[in-house]
């Protein structure tokens, strides 16, 4: 049972950081559809950055590039373009695929066995980590996963507590009000297109170099679009947002646990697979309203 | 002559399909109050833009103080002293008070409760009544305007622009805000206020602004002028207007429409319309006079069918229709001209003749062997753009590419027709040019006259004088009174708009 | 109006070329002469009649997927899970198939395979329709994470009880003879499929823009709220629409399983969605336009295969030809909107200065 716990705080890290980016992203009003394409990105220049390299930091670090390079091409078209974002997004993200597979192939050619690295190791803190039941599960965690134990209250105090976050949520809410504020709206869309494209790109490393210590082209297999989700039924709020991560991490940890058991009749691994899928539907169905930010989705324009 | 405080020289516009400012000259006082005067698309709100910083000029200049000023953004605006309140406010509704004023004001990690208690001083001291912990959403829209005004005054600012203020009050709220601009101009600071009612200009500017089709006709004093002559710049010709007198006494007594004690409860709060009852006739026009927000939208829903009563009953030529639906209704002879025609009465993106469809889609009558009998219906849209003037190349044009009165007039020949027995019209004018608007109302007494039962729903005050032949006035979801159009005054409306009861008010008011 | 069409042609035409001059250049990168493979390419798909009638068996699918899409986008919905619908009626096609080969005549089975196929593919889409007519949930967030269930099914169907009888790989038996789809040019694998995904496209058409249920459907796509204060009911065209778009996902299934697999294998066409999300989007939702722009990524399918085959170049080059092809497709949205209100501005100054 605490290696579950332990496995669902670790599984949900790289969930939490794309569903934190979108939160502050879709605040703003940009939905940002890429994020399967950043994270795919993310695991693919982590990998490259990572092995070329032998230093995980590098590996992490061109992930981020990566996925900013990824973001600032959605965030062009949709925020200065005004192009449609789902239509965008899904485009992106098919031209990433092709992108990752055909440039794995240029750097690597097709290797007989497959290319490793030494993913992240879990990293006790001390003192902490010795506390009986939470310490092991929460204190025995990748370098990540501290980070996001800072990054997660951190967002929430940015989003309600500061000027920067005023302007973040009145940008999806009213545009105009900000314009009329003296803001560029644009800008402020960009920047947070941009940061969700550092953060997914790190979340994409981590399946990469941080946890599985290889590179496929299925390995992001729609985590990046559960983010999305987790942002959604956590209504728009990083507290929300912590809280479907723990529930999808947690149905990740039990599917990676019962596959690792072997296939009973009752219970199938298929079902395990299609578990965090599955609850997405019943949570979407089951909530009652939500805080969907006014103009989600709506491209801003000024003159007509 | 002493060198003004803001001066426009020679300002022009283009959009992509339209010349929104030809060379447009003006300038502005310390402790002046300018109106700016026009119908509906005369270029007003443009020109303001242009100073606020929200569009740029595509020739001209700005000066200030004598000196020449670049305003490239509201940012710079707000610098310069300038602060522009929209018609459609540039609030947050999912914010508080506290939250809106200080967007943009504000730098750093944010103390709620000192800028509270910041904003609840500059509100008293202006006396307004603020909870600065309140939800936009929440406010009505007299108060929200308040907000918009606190937070120009919150920045310090010494030319305000407001576009049409008073659309949203009741008579007694739109006396108490030009109170408020008399107190702000007295005390050195500017007002411009961009309006098409010519009473509001004649009690409260100084100087007139003329503007029609994007151009400056006149710049008078307003001691040195009267309404005719304001009216005949605004629209460049004599109109003969629809009054009280052209029409005929109501005729025929018997009753069409029944609302009997209608109550419509939303989930929480205040019901929208509590324990109404109205009789429309055949042949008559019953107008509802009342501030937006008071019921008015869901009473045209109750009848055209969008929503169903809580308590109570519609009943049509004495048959109990309250549990039938919209498509039900229509069919029954009930047309709706809503407020607002690009949400609720037209699709934008479909063709004019497709839009005439919208409502008799399920008809047998434009089907031919399963398919659309296009031919029938683009004869049938030729023969309405005919009949009501339309300006429109073809049947085919998109909706889109209308004018807003060519788009309302589509919207009334299609109505007209499906409303056999009944029709609703609700702010049918509104934002139009005065052309369109004496079209509208003609042909508005055109189905009286042809014994249709008309409930008329305008916060026009003259419109529901000119048309109605009775009046009922709607207050946060009651009838304070229905009277013959005869037995009311604007002061007395107005203090029926605003809450008082018949006995309250007496007949020598005003 | 001579303008605007030019506009859309030209820029359409030239998105197309980029985008594979695009992946062109990326060859570069493998040290490939991209003029090099691109001539082989084009010779060996248009010299081979097998290669060329290839291009059509690749559409098939890819039109039944990107009308999925593209019909409920006509009623501003998003149906993200047109592969899901794809895989449940892939099984469908599979087990009635085996079920019914040996009992009933072939064109029976097929007949009856391909009712249930449409049947299966629109409840399993009817049910995303239902959840936003009645929860208002997302449709983009429900259809989505229906493919990944749906994939679940079909992998737990090819493990257990579609399993073929040699239960070596999750995989079935081959359907029998009987039960293919006939071949309508011999020599290749176009099946008749291709004119039935054709027909649909027509169809749909004919359905969207000379009914007055398509009218509805248009209606409420382009103003739900107006639609509603007519009369329309919006709720019951949101469970048909998904219906209709997941029967025709659905058929997909029944086309490659019955006409060009003859089996059901796990992971296979794992991208028709998603092209034909792309396709919808080239084709701006028109169910003609879908004919051709299906016909061109089946061509750009068919010759990333080739040169897949052409030793060094890896046939993610498709989903390269795609992606680019499709981004520069949304450029071109823009640069024609752009070329629209430069023109319109134009005539106003002329207009102006008379």
């Amino acid at each position: 049972m605490i290696n579950l716990l332990s496995a669902t705080i670790m599984m949900g890290t790289p969930l939490l950081f794309g569903a934190l980016a979108e939160v502050i992203a879709e605040r703003t009003g940009m939905m940002v559809t890429a994020i399967e394409g950043i994270f795919l990105m993310g695991a693919w220049a982590g990998f490259v950055g990572g092995y070329l390299s032998g230093s995980l930091m590098v590996g992490f670090l061109s992930a981020m590039l990566a996925g900013l390079l990824v973001a600032s091409l959605y965030g062009w078209i949709c925020i200065y373009l005004k192009q449609h974002q789902v239509v965008t997004g899904v485009a992106i993200n098919l031209l990433i695929v092709g992108l990752c597979s055909f440039l794995y192939r240029v750097i690597f050619g097709v290797p007989i066995t497959p290319l490793t690295v030494n993913p992240l190791t879990t990293i006790p803190i001390p003192l902490l980590s010795e506390i009986p039941l939470l310490g092991p599960i929460l204190f025995n965690q990748t370098i990540l996963t501290y980070i996001i134990y800072v990054l997660a209250p951190l967002s929430y105090f940015m989003l309600y507590k500061t000027s920067i976050g005023l302007t973040i949520r009145s940008a999806g809410e009213n545009p105009e009000a900000v314009d009329v504020a003296g803001i560029n709206v644009l800008k402020v869309r960009f920047l947070t297109v941009l940061l969700a494209g550092v953060m997914g790109g790190v979340a994409g490393a981590f399946y990469s170099i941080g946890f599985l210590g290889m590179f496929t082209t299925n390995i992001i297999g729609g985590r990046g679009w559960i983010a999305f989700a987790i942002c959604f039924l956590g209504n728009w709020n990083p507290k929300g947002a912590v809280i479907g991560t723990l529930a999808f991490g947690f149905a990740e940890a039990i599917a990676i646990y019962m596959q690792s058991i072997g296939n009973s009749a009752l219970f199938p691994n298929e079902l395990f697979i299609a578990l965090p899928y599955i609850m997405t539907i019943v949570l979407t169905v089951s909530r009652k309203s939500f805080s969907v930010p006014a103009k989600l989705g709506v491209p801003y324009l000024k003159e007509n | 002559m002493e060198t003004a405080f803001f001066e426009l020289r020679g300002i022009s516009k283009y959009f992509a399909k339209v010349i929104a400012n030809k060379d447009v000259s003006f300038s502005i006082q310390r402790g002046e109050v300018l109106a700016l005067l026009g119908e509906n698309g005369a270029g007003k709100s443009t020109i303001m833009k242009i100073l606020y910083g929200l569009y740029k000029a595509d020739e001209g200049k700005l000066l200030k103080d004598g000196k020449e000023i670049k305003i490239d953004s509201p940012k710079e605006a707000m610098e310069l002293g300038i602060s522009m309140i929209q018609q459609h406010f540039s609030l947050v509704p999912a914010h508080t008070v506290t939250e809106n004023i200080i967007l943009g004001n504000v730098q750093g990690i944010i103390d709620h409760k000192l800028f509270g208690e910041e904003i609840k001083r500059l509100a008293e001291l202006y006396g307004f009544e603020l909870n600065p912990n309140d939800y936009i959403r929440d406010l009505a829209v007299g108060v929200q305007q308040k907000v918009e005004i606190l937070k120009a005054l919150y920045q310090k600012t010494n030319l305000l622009i407001m576009d049409e203020p008073t659309a949203v009050l009741t008579p007694q709220e739109a006396e108490n805000l030009m109170g408020f601009v008399r107190d702000f101009t007295a005390q050195g600071n500017a007002v411009i206020f961009i309006t098409h009612k010519l009473k509001e200009v004649m009690s409260v500017a100084d100087r007139i602004i003329v503007m029609r089709a994007g151009r400056v006709y006149g710049d008078i004093k307003r001691a040195e002028t009267n309404e005719l002559e304001l009216s005949k710049l605004m629209i460049g010709r004599d109109l003969k207007w629809v009054t009280k007198d052209d029409r005929q006494e109501s005729l025929d007594q018997e009753v069409c429409l029944e609302i009997q004690q209608v109550t419509v409860q939303e989930k929480t709060g205040v019901p929208a319309l509590k324990d109404i009852s109205l009789t429309l006739h055949k042949g008559e026009i019953l107008g509802i006079a009342g501030v937006s927000g008071n019921g008015q939208q869901e009473l045209c829903e109750i009848v055209c069918g969008a929503i169903l009563p809580t308590k109570g009953r519609v009943l049509l030529d004495g048959e109990d229709i309250t549990e039938r639906k919209i498509r039900a209704r229509i069919d029954l002879g009930i047309g709706y001209v809503p407020a607002d025609r690009s949400s609720d009465g037209m699709i934008m993106d479909m063709s004019i003749a497709e839009n005439m469809l919208l409502k008799s889609s399920y008809d047998k009558k434009w089907q031919k062997r399963g398919f659309i009998d296009k031919q029938k219906l683009n004869q049938y849209t030729l023969q309405e753009i005919q009949e009501y003037s339309i300006k429109a190349p073809s049947p085919e044009t998109l909706a889109r590419g209308l004018s807003g009165g060519n788009q309302q007039k589509v919207v009334l020949a299609r109505e007209v027709d499906n409303g056999e027995k009944v029709i609703v019209f609700d702010q049918p004018t509104r934002g139009l040019d005065l052309g369109a608007v004496n079209h509208i109302h003609q042909v508005i007494l055109k189905e009286r006259a042809k014994g249709k039962s008309v409930l008329l729903v305008s916060t026009e005050l003259a419109e529901i004088f000119a048309l109605s032949d009775r009046i009922a006035v709607l207050y946060k979801g009651e009838i304070q009174g229905v009277f013959n159009s005869a037995e009311l005054t604007t002061e007395k409306i107005g203090l029926l708009m605003a809450g008082f009861r018949e006995g309250e008010v007496s007949n020598d008011a005003g | 109006m001579q303008a605007k069409l030019r506009d859309l042609l030209i820029t359409n035409i030239l998105a197309i070329v980029l985008g594979i001059a695009a992946s062109g250049l990326m060859l570069l990168f493998l040290g490939k002469n991209p003029l090099n493979a691109y001539s082989v390419l084009i010779t060996s798909v248009v010299r081979d009649g097998y290669t060329f009638a290839d291009i059509f068996v690749k559409a098939t699918p890819l039109m039944f997927t990107a009308l999925a899409f593209a019909f409920t986008y006509k009623a501003n919905l998003y149906n993200i899970g047109a592969q899901g619908q794809f895989y449940i009626g892939a099984v469908i096609a599979a087990a009635g198939s085996l079920l019914l080969q040996n009992i009933l005549p072939g064109w029976l089975v097929l007949i009856i395979t391909l009712l249930l196929t449409i049947v299966g593919g629109g409840l399993w889409g009817a049910f995303v329709g239902f959840v936003k007519a009645r929860y208002n949930s997302n449709e983009f967030l429900v259809s989505m994470m229906s493919t990944y269930v749906a994939l679940a099914i079909m992998n737990y169907s090819l493990r257990t009880f579609l399993m073929e009888t040699k239960a070596e790989y999750p995989q079935t038996d081959a359907l029998a003879a009987s039960v293919w789809l006939p071949r309508i040019i011999p020599g290749t694998r176009l099946h008749i499929g291709f004119v039935l995904a054709v027909l649909a496209c027509v169809g749909v058409w004919i359905l969207l823009y000379k009914t007055t249920l398509g009218y509805r459907i248009r209606a409420v796509g382009y103003n739900a709220g107006a639609a509603e204060m007519s009369g329309i009911n919006a709720k019951k065209l949101y469970i048909l629409a998904f219906f209709i778009s997941g029967a025709l996902a659905g058929v997909a299934g029944f086309t490659e399983v019955n006409g060009v697999q003859h089996m059901l294998v796990q992971g296979f066409n794992p991208d028709l969605g998603a092209a034909g999300i792309g396709i919808a989007i080239l084709a701006n939702g028109n169910p003609i336009g879908i004919i051709f722009a299906a016909i061109l990524f089946g061509a750009l399918k068919v010759g990333g295969t080739i040169m897949g085959q052409m030793s060094g170049i890896p046939s993610s080059i498709i989903e390269l030809m795609q992606g680019f092809v499709m981004v520069f497709v949304i450029l071109s949205y823009f640069v024609r909107t752009w070329l629209e209100n430069n023109r319109e501005k134009r005539k106003l100054q002329r207009a102006v200065a008379k």
